[in-house]
């Protein structure tokens, strides 16, 4: 098994990855720091899991070099888990690259990072309600504090496949295209 | 089934009406500073104080208290005198010139330096320049640069610098890579990564390339030149816009908007400060090091042998007639293919012999910045590029070095200084 971090370009994956597995690398406060992918070692349930830390990605639809990176290597890591981090404060906009990825088939864990600029900006979100409709497990985070990292590994494990019907059907069912509005 | 892009954003609508409550929004400081830093009428000021900032802990900190103060003290009037004392001032023997002075002409007599600059041996100017100088210009550089990233003022300049950047088809984020080829080109010609299309990779790894230079450079130019830092500054300025102007317009391909995000100020953290600081500059002294050494060598070895007395005559008309730069800049123009601050190191040198004027320094300087990148670097464009692109980067590469030092040499004709 491998796990991967994926999400927007400076939402915190760099900063999930030193927490996670100790090594350095750059967090920089820009969009973009990691446009190369970097991996790392983990402890996870008694034993070393394989960590990459995986560009930016706005979506699954590659625009520039470093998104082409992140699909080839979502491609090339077919039992990964996916972490997928999202900010918080614009959960909408993550939550696209996240079905994304579980359309796919992988098993993700939704991580809602930057909960303090979330609160800040006086956004409220409904946890429970998000985990039961999405299917898979959603944890907030404060990455750079590390708040929250402790419930985001353990829950790894319950990561499993969802099927986007089943999601459909949990948000209450959703217009076709045509009568999108 | 895979959902079309308008489904998922259907489907998000639905998901985010059920579970994300919007209240209302404070106007917190953080929004009043971030607004100040984007608008133009007070973020051009701020982004000026700023530079200036940056510029004054750069000379202060890096020029005056540690070269000036400690190292140039510790080298030239200690370590240098060591060396030639427990050797006798030996100028006859080719060793002793390789590794520690290698004299100069004086009236006809080859006579021993007083400076590190000047002795151009492994075991001085090799070590002087990245330890005496170097080191604390580029410590200084990332320190400020690390301080700009964590915050989360760069995109704020970005944003600001976007319209200009447009003009010569870069997107205002291009303002990242600059930003960091000023400590070490390399970072910089990998962050372009981040830009959309070949064009815009291209256009941006050419310019950095050639008109942005390192840390390291700049630590050195300060030293010897800070009187001209301005005019330098100046020159390559015009010259990453002038002609990042034209090969937009002759490059084929598209320069699309990109729709960058901003993200918040934020408190940076000592820990990651501390730690950014030590694996850069580690990483600076593992490569430059080695090959500041090498370049002495090298460059020893070639006076010793003649090939550089060689080159000197064959190279010279050329270099007189068409930059108005003497003979002896070949050999600072072979160094820098290795090394770029040691190369500016070795113009320090001829200056101090009094061969040049002052208007030659100048060009030298800023034809020492563009005419070829690093070796490092070179051998990431390699590695970034495709064959087309490099070739094409290499061909605008000699065609900028020779219509811009031409053009130097032009004006300075016209202004009466060459």
């Amino acid at each position: 098994m491998k796990i991967l971090l994926m999400g927007h370009p400076n939402v915190g994956k760099s900063v999930f990855f030193n927490r996670l597995t100790g090594a350095k690398v750059f967090e920089s406060n820009y969009p973009g720091t990691t446009v190369d992918f970097t991996k790392g070692w983990m402890r996870f349930g008694g034993e070393d899991v394989e960590l990459i830390d995986v560009p930016g990605a706005f979506s699954l639809e590659p625009k520039d070099r470093a998104e082409e990176v992140a699909v080839k290597m979502l491609e090339e890591n077919r039992d990964s888990v996916v972490i997928c981090v999202l900010d918080a404060s614009k959960v909408e906009r993550g939550l696209y690259l996240a079905l994304e990825i579980i359309e796919r088939g992988y098993p993700v864990v939704v991580a809602l990072n930057m909960w303090d600029v979330a609160e800040d900006k006086n956004i409220r979100i409904d946890v429970e309600k998000l985990e039961r409709i999405l299917g898979v497990p959603v944890v907030p985070t404060i990455a750079i504090s590390g708040e929250g990292f402790k419930e985001l590994v353990s829950k790894i494990k319950e990561a499993a496949p969802v099927k986007i019907e089943k999601i459909i059907e949990n948000a209450g069912g959703v217009e076709s295209a045509a009568v999108s509005g | 089934m895979p959902l079309s892009v308008d489904e998922r954003w259907n489907l998000i609508e639905k998901i985010s009406k059920q579970t994300v409550e919007f209240g209302a929004r404070k106007h917190t400081l953080k929004d009043a500073i971030a607004e100040l830093t984007v608008k133009p009428l007070t973020g051009i000021p701020v982004a000026i104080a700023v530079l200036y900032g940056i510029w004054s802990f750069f000379v202060d900190f890096a020029g005056t208290l540690f070269t000036d103060g400690f190292m140039v003290r510790l080298f030239d009037e200690h370590w240098l005198p060591f060396l030639q004392n427990a050797f006798h001032n030996n100028l006859d023997n080719w060793a002793y010139r390789l590794f520690i002075d290698a004299g100069h002409i004086e009236n006809g007599v080859l006579v021993a330096s007083d400076n590190c600059l000047e002795a151009f041996g492994v075991l001085t100017s090799g070590f002087f320049v990245p330890f005496g100088v170097v080191l604390w210009a580029v410590l200084a550089f990332y320190l400020m640069f690390a301080l700009l990233e964590d915050v989360g003022y760069l995109p704020r300049l970005a944003v600001l610098v976007d319209t200009v950047l447009h003009k010569i088809g870069l997107h205002g984020y291009a303002i990242v890579p600059t930003f960091l080829s000023l400590g070490c080109n390399v970072p910089g010609v990998t962050a372009t990564r981040a830009l959309e299309t070949r064009k815009q990779r291209f256009l941006m790894i050419t310019l950095l390339s050639v008109f942005v230079p390192c840390g390291a450079q700049i630590g050195i130019m300060q030293d010897l030149v800070p009187e001209l830092m301005g005019w330098i500054f100046l020159t390559l300025a015009i010259g990453y816009l002038g002609f990042g102007f034209i090969l937009n317009k002759i490059v084929p391909g598209k320069s699309p908007e990109i729709i960058m995000d901003v993200p918040p100020y934020r408190m940076p953290m000592m820990k990651n400060i501390v730690s950014k600081l030590w694996v850069r500059t580690s990483r600076f002294l593992l490569v430059a090091v080695p090959f500041v050494l090498l370049g002495c060598l090298i460059v020893g070895l070639m006076y010793l042998t003649g090939a550089m007395d060689w080159l000197a005559t064959v190279l010279g008309p050329f270099l007189m007639s068409w930059f108005g730069v003497p003979e002896e800049t070949v050999s600072p123009l072979i160094a820098g293919f290795l090394r770029k601050d040691l190369a500016v190191g070795m113009l320090g040198g001829l200056m101090e012999q009094g061969i040049m004027t002052t208007f030659q320094v100048f060009t030298s300087v800023v034809l020492l910045c563009i005419y070829f990148p690093c070796l490092a670097t070179f051998a990431l464009m390699l590695k970034e590029e495709n064959w087309k692109e490099f070739l094409g980067s290499i061909a605008s590469l000699v065609a900028m070095v020779l219509v811009y030092g031409g053009l130097i040499h032009l004006v300075g004709i016209m202004l009466e200084v060459a």
